[in-house]
């Protein structure tokens, strides 16, 4: 990058902290039926939805949090808390330090955040008058400001996009656009709310690969919600699941993997059409002469399922794949809901989630 | 946090709606064309009655056009400060807009104050209404003294502060209700300006006191005309109503404000317009 950047080591300290946090959300519940409606004007049933249920969480600066979960667990609620739109009903949150609600002001002056459904353009402009607009409104010094926009633009190619009027770009430009208005300013902490939704694959690795570069030349904290999984598996970041309103878990990718075992997938080609039977690995179909077969490498060793299948057959080829992480968390949240897991994996054992 | 940062960004946003303007010489002429109809328009009706009968009750033609002068300034100026739907604030917060405000690293009232700006799609009305006040003041012999300018400046921003505090009363119901706020919104705007640009003097007195306060459309040019040109009857203390109504005006709405916002960052909102957050 052409620009300096200004964090070489990383930062220390609690980026954000969430201390039993509890959000609850009303909700007017009636039919279409007419007496149903009459009936709630004068008594209205109304649900509390338990958002988040207690939650304690800590983000060290510097780092990167993949917050995941299912639709509706909670994960744009504690964004908006971190942003300071929300206040808990019960708990404290803290952002660098600060109160987002009470110390609004201080607090978004330091952070950014980017909504993949929402934007901070200017519609009717092109994208170099927002940034222009940025700067003004968060008071960014022209040298700090200038140094940034040259980071940012390179980073994001911006380059082509500048001149172009914000209502005429692509999703995945405007989303570009979107995240480096967000980081003009310098923010310490960066929240991203599904930043890769509708994104086309290209421009899922160019979102993907500037969260990287970032976090790593800047020192900059980030904090990412998705339901794409294998998107926040490329961030190798530590992954935080939401499980209604609750953390599910809280570890490393690989930490995950292992909580159902260290599942895999082997193919094998051989000479033949009839598959080996491989004692520790379930097959799960074959193509003429090549196999499926899962297996949990913790308990069955790449090694040993080799020497069987090349004790019965001719190998001719041979790949394993770790399971896709889709499979892992599909399976992490059956068992939370207390469902059956999904039929190819429920031969395998497997370890419990918190 | 003082006045050089408001005109910072009022100079900001200037630009911008400068830039917006003149994007094409289409864009420049239809903004030009239709502010000059749209404000003309509105006034006809009642210049054209007074012009018919030489007047309307106890106000003089000039004295009328006066009034109808006042009324486009105050408009042009409301519309000036207050575009991108920061005048109907019901429809920022209903649509769940407010989020990007609160994302500022700036107090609400600042944002909401200099967000809005876009003088120039207003000049040629801020212009019509500068020039009535003008001919009119001389053809109703008004002695305008920097005194009387002074009171003029007043009376204008005590009328624009009403409005602007009398739609935000009613805009901050969106906090509880988006949706019927939006409605509620554009028809306590529509009846403000339904009746702004005639003398109320003629009316029953207890509809004149509805209009000064339930639907402050008295405030929108009347009562300040009448004071500033000694319309009988005539007395000093009506050159401190506007001001003084504009004060109660803003404290309601600051207070509805409050409390609506207080509400939805406990609640958040439900609703979210994808159709760019300005509007």
């Amino acid at each position: 990058m052409s620009a300096p950047a200004p964090a070489a080591t990383r930062p220390s300290g609690t980026a954000v902290e969430l201390r039993g946090v509890w959000k609850r959300y009303r909700q007017r519940q009636r039919s279409e039926r007419l007496g149903d409606v009459l009936r709630s004007l004068l008594r209205p049933r109304v649900i509390s939805l338990e958002a988040l249920r207690g939650v304690d969480l800590r983000v060290a600066r510097g780092e990167i949090l993949a917050y995941a979960g299912p639709n509706g667990a909670g994960k744009s609620t504690t964004i908006k808390l971190l942003c300071g739109l929300l206040a808990a009903d019960q708990g404290e949150v803290r952002v660098l330090g600060l109160d987002p609600v009470r110390q609004r002001v201080a607090c978004v002056g330091r952070i950014a955040a980017v909504f993949g459904q929402r934007t901070e353009l200017w519609w009717d402009h092109p994208v170099a008058a927002s940034f222009a607009w940025k700067r003004v409104v968060w008071n960014v010094p022209g040298d700090r400001y200038e140094r940034s926009l040259a980071f940012v633009r390179e980073l994001l190619e911006l380059d082509l996009i500048w001149q172009t009027l914000a209502r005429e770009l692509s999703l995945g430009q405007r989303m570009r656009a979107d995240l480096g208005l967000a980081l003009v300013h310098d923010p310490e902490l960066l929240l991203l709310d599904e930043p890769t939704l509708g994104l086309d694959v290209l421009a899922k690795q160019r979102m993907l690969g500037a969260i990287r570069d970032l976090n790593a030349e800047r020192g900059v904290t980030v904090m990412i919600t998705s339901h794409d999984m294998p998107d926040l598996e490329q961030l190798r970041a530590r992954v935080v699941m939401l499980h209604r309103g609750d953390i599910a878990f809280d570890g490393s990718f690989d930490e995950l993997r292992s909580t159902i075992g260290d599942r895999r997938r082997l193919f094998l080609e051989t000479a033949d059409t009839r598959p080996p039977e491989l004692e520790g690995a379930s097959l799960i179909g074959s193509e003429g002469s090549r196999h499926e077969y899962l297996f949990d490498a913790t308990a069955s060793p790449i090694p040993g399922l080799l020497a069987q299948a090349a004790a019965q057959t001719t190998l001719v080829d041979v790949e394993t794949h770790r399971a896709p992480i889709d499979d892992v968390v599909a399976e992490v949240y059956q068992r939370l809901r207390g469902l059956p897991a999904p039929a190819q994996a429920a031969d395998l054992n497997s370890q419990s989630c918190r | 946090m003082g006045v050089e940062r408001l005109l910072r960004l009022w100079a900001m946003r200037a630009t911008m709606n400068a830039s917006q303007l003149l994007r094409s010489r289409g864009e420049l002429l239809a903004w030009s064309v239709t502010s000059v109809i749209g404000n003309v328009g509105s006034i006809t009706g009642t210049f054209l009655i007074a012009q018919r009968f030489d007047g309307i009750g106890r106000w003089s033609r000039s004295e009328i056009l006066f009034m109808l002068g006042f009324a486009v300034l105050v408009n042009a100026l409301l519309n000036a400060l207050a575009g991108f739907n920061v005048g109907m604030v019901s429809r920022r917060i209903g649509r769940g807009q407010m989020d990007h405000t609160l994302l500022q690293p700036q107090p609400l009232w600042l944002s909401l104050m200099t967000e809005g700006f876009a003088p120039l799609e207003e000049l040629g009305a801020i212009t019509i209404g500068a020039g009535l006040i003008a001919i009119a003041a001389r053809g109703a012999g008004v002695h305008a003294s920097p005194a009387w300018v002074a009171l003029l400046v007043l009376q204008v921003l005590s009328s624009l502060l009403i409005l602007i505090a009398y739609q935000y009363a009613w805009g901050s119901v969106a906090f509880w209700t988006p949706r019927a706020a939006e409605e509620i919104n554009t028809r306590t705007s529509s009846m403000t300006w339904s009746v702004a640009n005639l003398p109320l003097d003629g009316v029953y007195g207890w509809l004149r006191v509805g209009l000064l306060t339930a639907i402050p459309t008295g405030f929108v040019a009347w009562l300040p005309c009448r004071a500033l040109l000694g319309i009988e009857p005539a007395y000093p203390a009506a050159l401190i109503l506007t001001p003084a109504a504009a004060a109660v005006f803003a404290a309601i709405a600051i207070l509805v404000f409050r409390k609506g916002l207080d509400h939805y960052v406990r609640t958040g909102s439900s609703r979210y317009s994808t159709f760019g957050h300005r509007r």
